[in-house]
């Protein structure tokens, strides 16, 4: 036989198997069960609204905050700095380029702890690095760093440094939240990261 | 474990060092193929020689088999594989004027690049001229913005498209390549010319 055709019959058997695989396999978790156990029962993936708050002050650009609740919610308020991935869009791919970049911390919060903890989950199994959960979500930031107010006599030089870090996040989130919604659509348009834009190919 | 680039926490350098290596291993067997030359490449458009076809059909239904074997085997994660994002509008002006400047030329960029390290002088004033036209589009794409950006599909891939599965267009792709290799002898014979392997 030539060549060229038993290459051929080679690259058509090979077709035929990819073709028969049974799964899609570009959706698959990458980190093994035990691994993903291993990584999720440490403490440090949760990060203290204070330490949130602090990011947020401090204008950190190598955080991205991801607010998993629904788009109507989002609009009524949300951390400022913040982008809006509702959790039924998780696996969206026009969010791909927000979580495939291991240098920056993508810190998941929503109401509670329940849907940043799964959307940590998921986003961990695919492989993605450096996800956190806001401890506590959106409750715990009211609680905490909206009605925070200091009683008493004398302040400690820590507790004043918290106290004043809560103050400046509770401004920030008060002005930003009470921007007109056209100017708010605006802010978050051009907070979006566009990973997948500014990476480029070249041929 | 793949894409190397992005799990591994590799230095900045170390992939900058994959990519030089493989830019090289890609140049040589550029140049090993004859590609540095542009009558071999002319070839492609009169249909005398139809290398260029063979060659760039073959690495792509390899690395598209190989990727997808790999993937299935855990050791490349397709999801973190960039897709060059699509702009419609861009990719048919962009393919015509490249299209003329490859035949007008002899050469695409990679293989001007091929025959300039092996002191051909077409091939410098090709690339110089790709640097002028590089330099002109880049002072002009204030103007050109809209039509460039224009029709924005995002990264967009044809098996999707299809609505086949990956493993379905990999069978097909492979097919139609088969299929245009059968072609392309058709056209040597009948385009053929005598034999320029032994001036390259």
């Amino acid at each position: 036989m030539e060549a060229r055709i038993k290459y051929a019959v080679l690259l058509v058997g090979i077709g035929i198997i990819i073709a028969l695989l049974p799964f899609d396999t570009s959706e698959s978790f990458r980190l093994k069960s035990n691994e993903l156990l291993s990584k999720s029962i440490s403490d440090s993936l949760y990060l203290s609204v204070d330490q949130v708050a602090q990011m947020m002050n401090k204008e950190d650009s190598t955080v991205q905050l991801i607010d998993l609740r629904s788009a109507g919610q989002f609009k009524e308020c949300n951390i400022p700095g913040s982008i809006n991935i509702p959790f039924d869009d998780l696996l969206n791919p026009r969010w791909e380029g927000t979580f495939n970049q291991r240098r920056v911390k993508k810190i998941f919060y929503g109401n509670g702890d329940q849907t940043a903890s799964y959307a940590w989950t998921i986003a961990t199994g695919l492989g993605y690095k450096n996800n956190f959960i806001m401890k506590g979500g959106l409750n715990e930031w009211f609680k905490t760093v909206m009605l925070s107010q200091f009683a008493g006599e004398k302040i400690s030089p820590l507790e004043n440094a918290i106290f004043e870090n809560r103050f400046n996040a509770r401004r920030a989130f008060t002005q930003v939240n009470s921007l007109p919604d056209s100017l708010k659509g605006k802010y978050f348009k051009a907070k979006e990261i566009k990973q997948l834009k500014l990476d480029g190919g070249c041929q | 474990m793949g894409p190397l680039s992005i799990l591994s926490e590799l230095p900045e350098w170390i992939n900058l060092l994959f990519a030089f290596v493989i830019g090289i291993g890609f140049g040589f067997s550029l140049e090993q193929a004859g590609f540095s030359s542009s009558r071999k490449l002319a070839g492609m458009f009169y249909g005398y020689d139809t290398t260029v076809l063979k060659v760039f059909f073959t690495a792509a239904i390899v690395a598209l088999a190989g990727s997808q074997l790999l993937s299935y085997f855990g050791l490349l994660n397709l999801k973190l594989v960039f897709v060059n994002p699509f702009y419609m509008n861009s990719a048919i002006l962009g393919g015509i004027i490249m299209g003329a400047g490859f035949i007008m030329g002899g050469y695409c960029p990679g293989t001007g690049i091929c025959a300039l390290s092996i002191g051909k002088v077409d091939a410098m004033i090709f690339v110089a001229g790709g640097f002028f036209g590089a330099y002109l589009f880049a002072e002009t794409y204030p103007y050109v913005q809209t039509i460039a950006m224009d029709n924005y599909m995002g990264p967009m891939r044809i098996d999707a498209w299809l609505g086949v599965s990956p493993g379905v267009f990999t069978l097909l792709l492979i097919l139609a390549a088969l299929m245009l290799f059968w072609l392309a002898e058709l056209a040597e014979k009948k385009f053929s010319r005598p034999d320029i392997t032994s001036d390259l």
